[in-house]
Order: C-alpha cells, then structure tokens, then sequence
C-alpha cells in the first residue's frame, strides 16, 4: 500500500428483524454518528463517504443511499457486490487514502431488508433470468449446492454443521449488537427442519436490518487514536457462471480460488508468512455453518483436507485462532452490511473495544467477505501495529 | 434517538407498497440459438472456446476465462454426471411446491456444467436421497412432449 491506513472509528446500530421505529437516513446517521464519535472525528473531516446497499428492491426503494448516506459538500459513490457489498465498500473508500486524494474515509453499509415482505423472492431475482432463474434457483439452494460439494469432497457431516451453528449461537449471547440473540443446540439445529438439503433451518442466519460505519484514516491523521491498522486489503471477482466454476484446474468450486488468492495477496502485503500460527482471529462472512467451513482452508488456517477435523477443533474449543468471535453472520446477516460488520469486528478486537466479546490478545486479525454465490470475494488482514 | 422525537404514545406508521414491474429479457443471438436447437431438435448444444478449447454449455457467445468469442456449436452427450445439488424441502413464493431436486450436470463432452430439475428421485426420506445422491451419479437428459425454446424444456433422470 502506498500510504498506511488505519481504522480508527467504528459505528453499529443494533442488528435486528426490523428497525421499524427508525427510518433507513436516521439508521445510517445512528451508525455514522458512532463512528465519528470513537473515531473522535468531526464529519467536516471526512473527504470521502462510500455508501455500501446490495439489491435496492430488498428495501423497496430504488435509490436507499441517494436519500439516506450521502451529505452534502462530501464526494459520494455506491458499491454493490451482493453480500460483499460492505467489504468492497471498505477496499473502494481505501483506494481514495492509499492514492492521497484524502485523508479520512467514511464507509458506511446499511440494510433494510425488513422492508421486503417476501425477501427470498427478491434474493432469488439474482440469478441469470436466460438460463437459470426458470430453474428456481436460490441464495439458499447455492449454499446447499456447495454444501453438497463439501460432503463429497472433504467428508464434513450434517452433524459437524449443526454443532458450528450451536457453537456460535452460544457466542451470540456475548455480542451487543444483537438484539435477540437465538440460543439453540446441535439437537434444535437437527431437528429444526430442512429447508434446502443438507441445510437445516437453524443454521441459517436470520433476516436482519441494521447499519454499520467505519472511519478509515491516513497515518497522518491517526494520532493518538487507537487504531486498527490496514495492513493487506484485496478483492477478486470470479465468473458469474457456477456451472464454470464446478471443476477448474485452479479449484473446485467449494475451494474458492478468489478467497485464496485474495487472502495470500492481503498476507504478502501484511508480511504474514503462516497464518496458521500468526493470525489470532478471523472474522469469516457466512451466511451458514457450512459456507463457514468452506473459508477456513482458503484462508490458510489449515488444510484443505483437515477442514473437517479443524471445525472440530473450534467446537471443542482447542483451535489456537479465534474464529468468528462475533458469533458471525449467522447470529445476524444484514446482507449490505454484512461483510463490513465482518472487518469491523476484527477492528474492535484489535482496539480492545469489542465489549463482552473482547478476546484477550487479538493483534492480527483477517476478515473476509463473499458475494454473488461467492463470485466476489475481499480478504482485509487488521493488524495492532502498522507494519 | 431522544425523547423529543420518540414520546411513548407514539404508533409507529408502516406504510404499505409493492414493486411489481413486468420485464422482457433479451435473450440475445446465442441463447436464442441454443434455445432454437432444444425446440426443433431436443439437443443440447455449446459453443467451444479456441483459446481454452473448453466446451462451453450452455452456449455462450464468448469465454467468460479467456474472454474471447467461441468459435464453433457442438452438441453434447444426452448423459452426464450429477455434480452438485440439492433437494429442496421448504416452500418459498415463486418456486415450486417442495420437495424438488436441482443440480449442476456436466454433460459428456462438455466442460462446464449446467442447471436442471434432478427428477425421478425418491424423496419420501429427505436425508436418505441426499446422501443417495453424494455419488455424483449418472444422469439423462429427457425432453418435455411439449417444448417452448426455455431451459426448462428438459430435465435430469438419475440413468
Ligand atoms: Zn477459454
């Protein structure tokens, strides 16, 4: 990176089914609010403000940020790369710091999904309309698909899933911005019903809205501030073709050759050589026990093979990184923010700032983010020092 | 927020909206193409990169790897292999009554794989088809007796 950056401000609303006593310009102002309050910044600072918002027609509006992010007198532009759009919003408001067009960057991602009476029909609208939307395709059927992969492939079980989302919805408990935390067992995840084989009911994250910001800063104007500085930031996008991206060379589909490939780029900038050793937490953005798996070994946290045996170790409790200690978006999955929150997470642990979630001595922390049925994947590696 | 907007007598107003549109989409030379070949001569057809040589299907007007134009139509082998599915069990608005199978097929001969309905599969134990299925198992291609020119025009049989 050309210029050293830092997160220096974070902002949350409360993640929940519905913000129904707030309108989507005074929930991103909650958030915004926030992260210029830790960052201890005023708005006249900030010479950049990127809006992250996923499919309009999840909010029924179809401009959400033209009436809700942008401020007068500041540049503006969206992203929207489907589930990563608050991770590409992330990497696009850095592009601005890194090239020195300015010195602090606000990015702020807002969901307002709780609008849509019938979300699964408005996600389902994403799929090719020429050759696959006739098939009744689904965000939901993509997961299953690969998790079907994953069963051929590496030998995960059903079991194994459902004891991850039990494992992390016990974690949820710790995580303030949850409004309603959803405790359950791997015998309630077994038993709550298959909604698209071999995913149950219960390992999928609920519909959430919410708004997350952050402040991202030149090292000039870091200061005092406590930082979480940006030490490896990348994203790639991949063909849109799943029907493509089944069998290739480079990876299998489940394999996610864009995650991989983005996440050794963010540690080659980063200087990590092992992350299996070096990293103290990742913040993986799924939607669903199973896409969690998916991201350990493109992350380099283990093996592909020992995928299975490393889930293990987290559910027991014995894996040396921190994974997920958010509970993740299983526990709440505003889908624009989602993959923001991911890196704000990383961000407040590594301040010392994640509350009853904090865990002890987190100094590099990787979070990712997935969007279009894992066409578009980020890695960003936060780091307690700047280099 | 403060008090001063929010006293607590107040109802919260939810106003009620739709978004409804209609749309045609345009399918383009290509997809009309192999369209055109499921209608008048139920086969399945895709188009070869020169560069990658992989057969792409369904056709495409160009690679999306190289991103270079295909160079030649070739059809495909009525059989394949069941990459990847899933059986879903749940209803949800737009879709057809559960339980169904979808799946990506790789086609012999072709290199890509392809989105169908897996039909003929014996869903009276969810899990018990699901794991029946993990074999990647071999499939047909069946025509409808009446075909549009659409995707759904034909479906999967496990062989
Ligand atoms: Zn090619």
């Amino acid at each position: 990176m050309s210029r050293r950056a830092a997160v220096v401000g974070v902002g949350q609303t409360q993640y929940r089914r519905r913000h129904s006593g707030r309108n989507t310009a005074e929930l991103v102002r909650e958030a915004v609010t926030a992260a210029l309050t830790d960052a201890q910044m005023d708005l006249d600072a900030i010479g950049l403000v990127v809006g992250g918002v996923a499919p309009d027609a999840l909010a029924g509006i179809d401009h959400v940020d033209m009436g809700s992010i942008a401020r007068p007198g500041i540049p503006y532009f969206r992203v929207n790369t489907g589930g990563a759009t608050g991770s590409s919003a992330f990497l696009a408001g850095l592009t601005w710091i890194a090239a020195g067009r300015c010195d602090a960057v606000l990015v702020v991602a807002v969901e307002r999904m709780g609008h849509a009476v019938t979300a699964p029909k408005v996600f389902n609208s994403i799929f090719d309309p020429i050759y696959e939307r006739d098939i009744s395709l689904s965000t939901l059927s993509m997961v299953a698909l690969r998790a079907t992969m994953m069963i051929q492939k590496y030998g995960y079980t059903l079991e194994q899933w459902a004891h991850l989302a039990a494992r992390n919805s016990e974690l949820s408990l710790l995580n303030d911005t949850l409004e309603s935390p959803r405790r359950f067992s791997a015998g309630d995840v077994l038993s709550s019903g298959v909604i698209s084989w071999p995913i149950h009911k219960l390992e999928i994250g609920p519909v959430s809205e919410g708004a997350c910001a952050m402040v991202i800063a030149a090292e000039n104007r870091v200061g005092s501030r406590p930082a979480a500085w940006i030490r490896g930031a990348s994203g790639l996008s991949d063909t849109y073709e799943m029907g493509s991206r089944i069998s290739r060379a480079e990876g299998a589909l489940v394999d996610v050759v864009t995650l991989r490939r983005c996440a050794a780029q963010a540690y080659r900038d980063a200087g990590v050589v092992d992350p299996a050793k070096e990293v103290d937490m990742v913040e993986i953005h799924a939607a669903c026990a199973s896409s969690e798996s998916m991201g350990y070994a493109p992350l380099g946290i283990c093996a592909p093979a020992d995928g299975p045996r490393f889930l293990d170790s987290i559910v027991d409790g014995t894996a040396r990184i921190a994974v997920n200690p958010s509970a993740g978006a299983q526990a709440a999955n505003p889908v624009s923010a989602t993959a923001m929150i991911r890196i704000a997470e990383c961000a407040l642990q590594i301040r010392g700032r994640a509350g009853r979630r904090q865990v002890d001595g987190i100094r590099l922390a990787v979070a990712t983010g997935q969007g279009g049925a894992t066409q578009f994947s980020t890695a960003v590696v936060l780091g307690a020092e700047p280099s | 927020m403060k008090d001063v907007h929010m006293p607590n007598d107040v109802e919260l107003i939810t106003i009620p909206g739709n978004w409804n549109f209609d749309y045609r989409y345009f399918a383009g030379e290509t997809a009309s193409r192999f369209f055109a070949e499921l209608k008048n001569s139920r086969r399945i057809m895709g188009t070869r990169c020169g560069k990658c040589r992989r057969l792409l299907v369904p056709a495409r007007t160009f690679c999306e790897a190289c991103y270079v134009e295909t160079v030649s139509w070739e059809p495909v082998g009525e059989e394949g292999t069941l990459e990847v599915f899933t059986i879903v069990a749940a209803a949800f608005p737009g879709m057809p009554p559960p339980p169904f199978v979808i799946g990506y097929v790789t086609l012999d001969g072709a290199d890509t794989s392809i989105a169908n309905f897996i039909k003929g599969v014996d869903l009276s134990d969810i899990h018990a088809a699901g794991k029946s299925l993990l074999s990647r198992p071999r499939v047909r291609t069946v025509f409808s007796a009446e075909v549009q020119g659409r995707i759904t025009d034909f479906h999967f049989e496990l062989i």
